[in-house]
């Protein structure tokens, strides 16, 4: 195949099975490629041109856990020595119990059902099996604040490029802030103040996250709110 | 007595085409169609269609109950299809029947190949369609509805399924029966596509067409789901387009 021939323009708004490029250029994620060699989006999301890669930046979807990412769960049950955990995804967690394993805080596992913890995906096979772990500095039951939710493809605009928009978050309403990759969002905000501030913000930061010059919205959202 | 009596039209259409609400026979009813109307669903739409008024709301990926349903490898489909009790003339009893049972599994075979249920193994995605009000050709805009609601739930697809009814009365073929036409007509062939791929999903037939006929109904059809498609496309980004207008 020849030049590429591109049907899209960057940060277009596409849907499924939108054609987006033919030709020398590569598929990245949330995309396929059809029988005649047509790269389409899989999902509804963004266009995102990078060199020789295209790929779709979904709007809305469910979260889907990878090894080595920041969950926070609630506890759904606890039997034996596993500790069952909802994390607002297809795929329940499980915390297994490690009574005799050795520098293991076993404080930490007395979980009550509806418990909020911080924990890490130890590992996911993709379809069943999904572990959880608290065995690290920080992780383990979330006390005293609030819970929020995004919709956990909006999670890297909460986040923003190198932590930029949490940072302003964090700075703007002097708050504790943890974002999880399952789009729950832990905060511990110095008064109610800041945290209806907080909410408003990542409403906004969920509406308007495919518009450019989002950081410099929620910058005087927040001046406004909290003035 | 009863309180609603069918009257059949005395005639369907004219020598010159005229069908009984005054369309002709390539003219399609209006159609409207929004998405994200309900708040506790992944993903939803709402379509009016002529005198349809459909909603469709799709949950998931989540997880599987009850968990013998699971399938190990992609991702479980259900569809159920539903007519309220006050979407009929007279009142409907409420609750599964013969037809909305069979209809449910015909709008799930058509809306699955568009899915790839094997990026979502071990889960199920669930599909409600509530007809609220009928009037002829539920299942073409409930598949129309379903398709937007999965898009608008961000779950991975091949692409939308678009779907429309191309009947005959007499020797007219026309397109998307009404009530009369659908009760009175000589053919009923309701059509789901892949718009983008040209795959035909769901393709069914009442009463009986020559072969030059069905021919002229497949292109016909193949025409009225390119023009449904073009609505589906602009319901799905409008949300965005709107939020874009009003920041910038």
């Amino acid at each position: 195949m020849s030049e590429v021939v591109l049907l899209v323009r960057d940060k277009e708004v596409v849907i499924p099975g939108q054609p987006l490029a033919k030709g020398k250029i590569r598929p990245g994620k949330d995309v396929y490629v059809d029988e005649s060699g047509t790269i389409r989006s899989k999902k509804l999301g963004l266009v995102s041109l990078k060199e020789d890669e295209i790929s779709i930046v979904p709007l809305v979807g469910a979260y889907i856990p990878k090894e080595d990412d920041l969950v926070i769960g609630i506890v759904s049950k606890v039997s034996g020595n596993t500790i069952l955990v909802d994390i607002r995804s297809p795929y329940q967690g499980a915390l297994p119990i490690q009574r005799r394993a050795e520098r293991v805080d076993l404080r930490k596992y007395d979980l009550r059902v509806g418990d909020v913890i911080l924990a890490k995906v130890r590992s996911f096979d993709g379809a069943s099996s999904l572990i959880l772990t608290i065995d690290a500095e920080g992780l383990g039951k979330l006390e005293s604040g609030y819970l929020l939710e995004v919709d956990p493809a909006k999670v890297p605009r909460v986040i923003g490029k190198r932590q930029s928009m949490l940072s302003i978050l964090k700075e703007a309403t002097r708050s504790e802030i943890i974002v999880a990759n399952n789009g729950r969002i832990w905060v511990k905000p110095p008064s109610v103040k800041e945290l209806i501030a907080l909410e408003k913000a990542l409403k906004k930061i969920e509406e308007e996250s495919h518009v450019s010059g989002l950081s410099d919205r929620i910058s005087s959202l927040l001046s406004q709110e909290l003035r | 007595m009863p309180l609603y009596v069918e009257r059949k039209p005395e005639r369907l259409i004219t020598e010159e085409g005229m069908r009984t609400d005054g369309r002709l026979p390539h003219e399609m009813r209006p159609i409207k169609m929004m998405v994200g109307v309900l708040e506790k669903a992944d993903g939803s739409a709402f379509v009016e269609w002529g005198g349809n008024r459909i909603l469709a709301a799709v949950f998931g990926p989540r997880e599987v109950h009850p968990k013998h349903m699971v399938l190990p490898d992609r991702a479980l489909i259900r569809a159920r299809y539903n007519m309220a009790p006050f979407s009929t003339p007279e009142r409907r009893r409420p609750g599964p029947d013969r037809r909305s049972i069979e209809l449910s599994k015909v709008i799930r075979e058509a809306l699955k190949p568009a899915i790839f249920a094997e990026n979502y193994p071990g889960s199920v995605i669930d599909i409600f369609i509530e007809v609220l009000r009928s009037d002829a050709g539920t299942r073409v805009a409930g598949i129309n509805a379903a398709s937007l609601a999965l898009a608008s739930a961000g779950v991975a697809m091949r692409g939308l399924v678009s779907a429309c009814s191309i009947g005959r009365v007499g020797n007219f073929i026309v397109v998307d029966p009404n009530h009369d036409e659908d009760m009175w007509g000589d053919s009923d062939m309701p059509l789901a596509m892949m718009m983008e791929s040209e795959e035909i999903t769901l393709l069914q037939a009442d009463g009986t067409l020559s072969e030059e006929e069905f021919k002229e109904a497949l292109d016909l059809g193949r025409r009225a789901i390119r023009f449904v498609y073009e609505v589906q496309k602009e319901a799905l980004k409008r949300p965005y387009y709107l939020v874009e207008r009003r920041v910038v």
